[in-house]
């Protein structure tokens, strides 16, 4: 069996995440198959010690941060396991610990190690050879994530204005629990009856979850359980941060990358004709696949960038009097038709006070890869500028907010936002997929104050987009960070049952302690 | 001030793709693109029409469907292209694209500047540009980083020699290969996108520059590819096993071996 190891000093990054928080643990292991789990799960939970579940450590909220207890690192499960197709679609078999940029290397190369694969498995690779170029349409920044991690915050990216999040393309998954047993799930085969779940482990044991009650809102939502009636038992474990299980293995359904992909950032000399742009340009027939926003903030720490480091000389030059950024994507079958949508997009552009001349559209691989740097640049600017500060004042962290709300809300969310900013005489820089209401709002806290500043901004503006009827967490999940703002935006009953819905898989409240609620909401009744 | 850039088609990626089925070489209509260096030329060309005034012409030798580049040079700026496009010109080395480039040129009339990329990423010849500049009897700088200054007589430039910068002042008409340090490329616009689909855009036969078939397309090229050949990498990775100390005592043994 795989070592459980003690905890070294040698094993510090594994204390953290790209939250930048950092933790404490007392051991860690690195299994890299499936009975490897079973076996570390059977002997740490036995003895009573939380774990916590890692794969990339590019988490944003702190759900990979453990808090003592046992750190289970996927990071070397990370293989292809097999291939499959149906109806015309291909599914991927992975490890959890298989890395999105690697996930897309094999699929792009066409390239996977088969070796140990079943023989159906290698006559569908061969079929998968000779058909167009699939993709797997899920696309945080963040291309070291792992599959398992995006399952457990259920992520997203800019793709999903059109193709959704992570959730959508998860078909089938294996869950190893904390007595070791494991609990096998494929989508349309387990159905909730009204708001209860009943499940039988490989092990022959039976499963009886009562699902939360409350209504999830309808917005791009990661803020706690998936719950409602009739839900698929897939959908309650994606998305679940690490408390419930461990998914040893994820089927991915695949799509036909669509041939024309084509991305235009257009530039505007305010805020609101930015989102004017937005507003009108969802309703075109432009069809775009993505919608992202870049504000005045995010452009000039870019340009500061440009100016400063000659890692970022290669990035365009955004001109002074642009305030906002848009960018949009076109994905289509031909050549024409996507000319069709970019002339769209420049009249809709144009009615929103913009300019066509004010538009960068890239339209092969040369300046694909500029636009892209261009967007990576700016979250990768402000850690850059945060992890300077820290150095002077070590409580600061980066306070990015990730909360999302309905289409019709999203004037007045970006009044909030800037409101609040600006009240508070805060630095920040925004950006993020509009197009589904849902803005990174950065605080870039200068001191101790403007930090605590930012925190009880945050608060106010989970309140407020509650009640807006959005969610606290759109894509990062709720981990560690955002466990305070779950219990805003449901208040502590649903949170009471949602930690009861997780106590029927792990009964002892072992696995990612900390993440959405603090161990002890069930406090009184455990007595 | 007129100025010509001269651009070449050359695939986008230096990646061959095999299928893992069949072995052959992936053609999935992955484009191909302006050649990169010719790219920088494109950008200071628009550059200088901007502060000075004119013209640019784009200047292309190729298979007709080359006119999809050179409307993509519109989009970034470029006013007008023309290319040479005859089964004449097929098999043209440096030598004849040049001599067919140089009719193209004369055809276009009285101009300040030509402008070229370093070279180009497929043939690596660097030869285009001081051949065509020869061909044409004008002077010519090779691998300008800076444009110092431009009059309608002179330009002052500035080119990275071996280990130091030189000035050079350049009587006008002269022509430029430029390198990568030189600006940075814009992207298209969509108003940029608009123009160059109707943008003016020419097609000339070997006959409508009045070529010498004796001196171009394969006739007019003295070179001969004897042979192309994938270069064999002779690599190998070998992972030592055992203690720290044995695995030590393996690596003195390779490097006694290698000193041998």
């Amino acid at each position: 069996m795989r070592e459980i190891l003690t905890f070294q000093p040698e094993y510090a990054e594994y204390l953290r995440d790209e939250s930048r928080k950092t933790g404490r643990a007392d051991s860690i292991s690195f299994p890299e198959t499936e009975e490897e789990v079973r076996g570390i799960l059977r002997q740490v939970c036995a003895a009573g010690v939380p774990v916590t579940i890692q794969g990339g450590r590019t988490g944003l909220a702190a759900a990979a941060v453990p808090f003592g207890g046992h750190i289970l690192n996927l990071s070397r499960m990370n293989r292809v396991l097999g291939i499959r197709q149906e109806d015309g679609s291909f599914f991927v078999r992975v490890q959890p610990g298989l890395a999105l940029l690697e996930l897309r290397k094999g699929l792009e190369k066409k390239n996977f190690d088969t070796e140990g694969w079943r023989e159906e498995e290698r006559q569908a690779f061969v079929e998968f050879c000779r058909a167009p170029e699939q993709f797997f349409p899920t696309d945080p920044t963040e291309t070291s994530a792992t599959l398992g991690g995006m399952a457990a915050c259920n992520a997203s990216g800019a793709r999903s204005f059109r193709y959704g999040a992570a959730r959508n393309y998860i078909q089938a998954l294996r869950l190893v629990l904390t007595d070791g047993d494991v609990l096998s799930l494929r989508r349309g085969q387990c159905l909730a009856e009204g708001r209860r779940f009943s499940l039988v482990t490989e092990g022959g044991r039976r499963i009886y979850v009562e699902l939360p009650t409350y209504q999830m809102p309808e917005t791009k939502n990661a803020s706690g359980y998936y719950a409602a009636e009739a839900m698929d038992a897939v959908d309650f474990i994606v998305g679940s941060d690490g408390t419930l299980g461990v998914m040893t293995e994820l089927e991915l359904k695949l799509l036909p990358l669509p041939p024309v992909i084509w991305g235009v950032s257009c530039f505007f000399e305010t805020e609101n004709q930015a989102v004017a742009f937005v507003k009108r340009l969802r309703k075109s027939g432009a069809e775009p696949a993505a919608i992202e926003y870049f504000d005045g903030g995010a452009l000039e720490i870019l340009r500061l960038q440009k100016k400063r480091s000659t890692a970022f000389s290669a990035l365009p030059d955004v001109e002074d009097w642009a305030a906002a950024c848009v960018y949009a994507e076109i994905h289509c079958g031909e050549e024409e038709e996507a000319l069709k949508h970019l002339y769209e997009i420049g009249r809709e552009l144009t009615a929103s006070g913009g300019r066509e001349e004010a538009t960068w559209v890239a339209r092969n691989d040369r300046d694909r890869e500029q636009l892209q740097f261009f967007r990576h640049a700016v979250p990768e600017s402000v850690n850059m500028q945060i992890d300077e500060r820290r150095k002077v004042d070590p409580v600061i962290t980066k306070l990015a907010a990730d909360m999302s709300v309905p289409d019709s809300c999203l004037s007045q969310v970006v009044a909030l936002y800037r409101e609040g900013l600006t009240r508070c005489g805060l630095e920040s820089a925004t950006w993020g997929h509009i197009g589904n209401n849902h803005l990174h709002v950065n605080i870039l806290p200068r001191d101790g104050e403007d930090y605590r500043k930012g925190k009880e901004l945050y608060r106010e503006w989970a309140k407020k987009v509650t009640a807006m009827g959005g969610a606290v967490s759109a894509e990062h999940g709720v981990g560690k960070l955002k466990a305070d703002y779950l219990t805003v935006m449901y208040g502590k009953e649903h949170i009471r049952e949602m930690a009861m819905a997780k106590k029927a898989f792990d009964p002892a409240f072992l696995l990612g302690r900390g993440n959405l609620f603090a161990p002890d909401v069930l406090g009184e009744e455990e007595g | 001030m007129k100025i010509i850039v001269c651009i070449k088609q050359v695939p986008s990626s230096n990646e061959v793709r095999l299928d893992p089925v069949t072995k052959t070489i992936v053609r999935d209509g992955k484009q191909s693109v302006i050649n990169p260096f010719d790219a920088y030329a494109i950008e200071e060309a628009v550059r200088l029409k901007e502060t000075c005034g004119g013209a640019v012409t784009a200047l292309s030798m190729g298979i007709p469907a080359t006119e999809r580049l050179l409307r993509d040079a519109m989009s970034r700026g470029v006013d007008e292209a023309v290319l040479l496009s005859d089964r004449v010109f097929a098999g043209s080395d440096t030598l004849a694209t040049s001599y067919a480039l140089s009719l193209g040129v004369r055809k276009l009339g009285p101009f300040s500047l030509i402008l070229c990329g370093k070279m180009a990423v497929d043939g690596d010849t660097a030869q285009i540009g001081p051949e065509l500049a020869e061909m044409l009897g004008i002077p010519h700088v090779t691998e300008v980083n800076r444009i110092l200054s431009v009059t309608e007589e002179e330009a002052v430039v500035e080119k990275q020699a071996d280990g130091f910068l030189e000035t050079l002042s350049v009587k006008l008409p002269a022509l430029l290969t430029v390198s990568k340090d030189i600006n940075m490329p814009r992207l298209p616009s969509i108003a940029g996108i608009r123009y160059s689909e109707k943008g003016p855009f020419r097609l000339l036969g070997a006959a409508d520059v009045g070529a010498d078939p004796e001196r171009a397309g394969l006739s007019g090229s003295p070179t001969q590819v004897v042979k192309t050949e994938t270069p064999r990498r002779e690599q190998e990775c070998t992972y030592l096993e055992g203690t720290q100390a044995e695995q030590a005592a393996a690596v003195l043994d390779l490097l006694r071996e290698v000193r041998r």
